[in-house]
């Protein structure tokens, strides 16, 4: 059969066939040529493109919600909480969602809630932008409001803000140079929310999960879920009550002085903890977006100023540890001491004669501390300096820190030997200064000044390391008499406060500002002082800057610290012996 | 048992359209009860997302009251309050002049104090501390 029928196969059949195989051939080409076709743009969409529109389809129905840690809260001393964290609300549009009809009702109502100009809203509603704030960070009541008014095309969004307590002035808040403020990103801005900005955030969660149609979110569908670690609470040595009473006292004396500014630093001798921190002018914390950018700087830790004469108690008590000199030395005192080819006189240019070191102390004499720093010499005195901490930064545990290193020993000329021993020619900050001065009231001991006392549960190391110390304890108990002696005969008469007037120990400071290489007439006042002088309670610090105390124009030196500092001084002294029930030592 | 079994099966034999419709019942029910349950669970997350957004709302309002309520608190709402009420801050006069006592903490603590509980009542104590009464009886007279 087969033979047979491939005997009777015509040529013309033969071609046929083979015509047809080859269209078979062709066509099984074209269609592995479509299907191939297809199959790699389905391999370009499902492998290369995998990635991207897995990402497209999750973010139609899933939804990645990040879930904000709440930042940790600050307390003072007492407990007093002294920041608060509050949500507020803004008010947003989405122009595109709103008819043309509608423009003027959602305007209307936006303005009446909000008090927003109805104009610039109108404006922003006829505009093409797709979203537009309308008013940013107000209260929940005005957000109830608004969200009762179901406005087309309006949103309201959530946000967490910092609430500081109310300061001593008016659009001021407490202590608002201490803890700076947070910004709208959740970033601390200067003070301790800078500073601690890593400790207070904490860590933020997640939650993904799925969305319906109308966008509504599924909570019992499967989701993965990480729960945010809140921020650590800080508790600070600050006393609120004494912080206020610091900001008004120095507000009044910044005031009554026509001062550019002043500042107030109040520490707890034993520990170092800072107790006050205030500075004039301030600013408020709330407010942050409205004020001044230059009343952030913080003049306690940021502003150097040269200590005028307080800087004689670091240089006499070196000088008495290093056995140069005792508060009983005599010494004669011209009114004027050359040195390095410089003339520098005494500040009232009046020839003292022989007199002894507690009364160079008492009246502020300049060649009486040169002349100690002389007797003691270049290298020791240098050594006190840096002992005392005066040559590097404080280390406080606060945001911004500005320090003016001096120059090298070797390189310090001998006039500048001369000026830095009555506290010119020498930069310090507050803190550093009030430091180095509470060794005299701490036993001759460092007490590293510090604000925070405990983070969370745990309590600042510092606390707990052995304190430096800097002098002997019979050195530092001779500067409280001598510096008692200052409150009793000499420039710290106006500090003196009832019952005290014998326990009481200070220094005054007034010191000229250079301008260009040149002293001008302006000044730093200054008044450094503890009670109860044999066991003290606190060490404060008061600096007033370009003092115009009346009648100053004809005579600078009513600018001193006695006039202008001491009342400050006083007055917050009062209030903290009132408020700590603090009775003067038995005599 | 046996024929009676028989006869049992025979009744509830069905055909393979029985099978198929039981089977396709089965499969519908338990469709209409994965839906059932679906939607009840979608439900139930569009109530707790609604009490969740009522429970933000509540706790904004909390935030805000413990903010009035720290304000209240602070210095300067205490001090307007006082200078409100006519109080002021008054500048003491004199102060109780303190006295030192001295204290010796690592001075020995001396012999315990003698018993004065009488005689028979420590005798009635310890009989009936034998008895099983209570041990607290001489305490308990004492006071």
């Amino acid at each position: 059969m087969a033979t047979r029928a491939l005997s009777s196969r015509r040529p013309g059949r033969v071609e046929r066939v083979g015509s047809a195989r080859l269209r078979v051939i062709s066509m099984l080409a074209l269609a592995l040529v479509l299907a191939g076709l297809v199959w790699s743009r389905m391999a370009y969409w499902q492998v290369a493109e995998h990635g991207r529109l897995a990402m497209a389809a999750q973010a139609q129905y899933r939804e990645f919600v990040e879930l904000p840690a709440l930042r940790g809260a600050i307390f003072d001393r007492n407990l007093t909480q002294l920041v608060v964290n509050t949500t507020v609300y803004s008010a947003f549009v989405s122009p595109d969602q709103i008819t043309a009809g509608e423009r003027d009702g959602v305007a209307g109502g936006l303005s009446s809630v909000l008090g927003v100009d109805k104009t610039a809203v109108m404006q922003t509603l006829q505009s093409s932008v797709k979203f537009a704030y309308i008013a940013r960070r107000f209260s929940k009541t005005k957000a109830d409001s608004l969200r009762a008014l179901k406005l087309p095309g309006v949103g309201l969004q959530e946000e967490t803000q910092r609430s500081y307590l109310p300061g001593a002035q008016g659009g001021t808040t407490l202590a608002a140079d201490l803890l700076g403020f947070v910004n709208w990103n959740g970033d601390g801005q200067g003070g301790l929310e800078q500073k601690y900005q890593k400790l207070l955030a904490g860590t933020p969660g997640y939650i993904s999960s799925y969305r319906d149609l109308a966008n509504r979110e599924i909570i019992l569908g499967s989701h993965t879920h990480q729960d945010p670690v809140d921020g650590s609470d800080l508790v600070l040595s600050l006393d609120a009550s004494i912080q206020y009473a610091a900001e008004q006292a120095l507000a009044d004396g910044v005031k009554r002085d026509n001062a550019e500014s002043g500042s107030v630093l109040v520490m707890d001798p034993a520990t170092g903890g800072i107790v006050a921190w205030a500075d004039y002018p301030g600013y408020s914390g709330n407010d942050f977006n409205h004020t001044d950018p230059a009343l952030f700087k913080d003049n306690v830790l940021s502003y150097v100023y040269e200590p005028g004469s307080v800087m004689k108690v670091v240089t006499l008590s070196g000088a008495m540890n290093a056995e140069a000199i005792t508060p009983n030395t005599v010494i004669n005192d011209p009114g004027v001491l050359t040195v390095g080819g410089y003339r520098i006189y005494d500040w009232d240019h009046r020839n003292h004669g022989n007199i002894d070191y507690t009364y160079v102390l008492e009246h502020s004499l300049n060649v009486g501390a040169m002349k100690a720093m002389q007797v003691e010499g270049h290298d020791a005195f240098y050594k006190n300096l840096q002992a005392f901490g005066l040559t590097q930064p404080s280390g406080i545990d606060v945001a911004g820190e500005n320090f003016i290193p001096p120059p090298p020993a070797a390189q310090m000329a001998d006039s500048q030997y001369a000026t830095a021993a009555f506290g010119q020619g020498i930069d310090v900050n507050m803190v550093q200064m009030l430091a180095a001065i509470n060794v005299v009231a701490n036993g001759g001991k460092y007490a590293p000044p510090h604000v925070v006392e405990r983070v969370g549960t745990q309590v600042n190391p510092l606390l707990l390391q052995p304190q430096r110390q800097v002098i002997s304890a019979q050195t530092a108990a001779q500067m409280t008499v001598m510096m008692q002696q200052v409150v009793q005969h000499g420039s710290g008469w106006t500090s003196r406060i009832r019952g005290f007037e014998f326990d009481q120990a200070g220094k005054t400071g007034t010191s000229q500002i250079p301008v260009n290489g040149q002293y001008t007439q302006d000044v730093w006042s200054s008044f450094v002082g503890f009670l109860p002088a044999q066991h003290p309670r606190f060490t404060m610090l008061v600096v007033v800057r370009k003092p115009h105390y009346p009648g100053a124009d004809r005579d600078w030196t009513l600018n001193d610290g006695y006039l202008t500092a001491e009342p400050i001084w006083q007055k917050i002294a009062q209030t903290i012996v009132v408020d700590w029930h603090i009775t003067p030592d038995p005599a | 048992m046996q024929v009676a079994g028989a006869v049992a099966a025979e009744r509830l034999h069905v055909s393979v359209f029985g099978h198929a419709y039981v089977g396709l019942g089965a499969v519908v029910i338990a469709l209409l009860f994965y839906l059932a349950i679906a939607a009840q669970i979608t439900q139930s997350s569009y109530d707790i997302s609604r009490l969740q957004d009522q429970q933000r709302q509540l706790l904004a309002e909390q935030d805000q009251l413990r903010y009035q309520e720290v304000t209240l608190h602070a210095p300067a709402q205490v001090q307007q309050q006082a200078a409100q009420s006519g109080m002021q801050r008054v500048v003491p006069s004199s102060y109780v002049p303190g006295q030192q006592v001295a204290i010796d903490l690592g001075a020995p603590v001396g012999a315990s104090p003698a018993d004065t509980t009488p005689l028979w009542l420590r005798a009635v104590a310890a009989l009936l501390n034998g008895a099983g009464g209570t041990r607290d009886v001489m305490a308990a007279t004492k006071k």
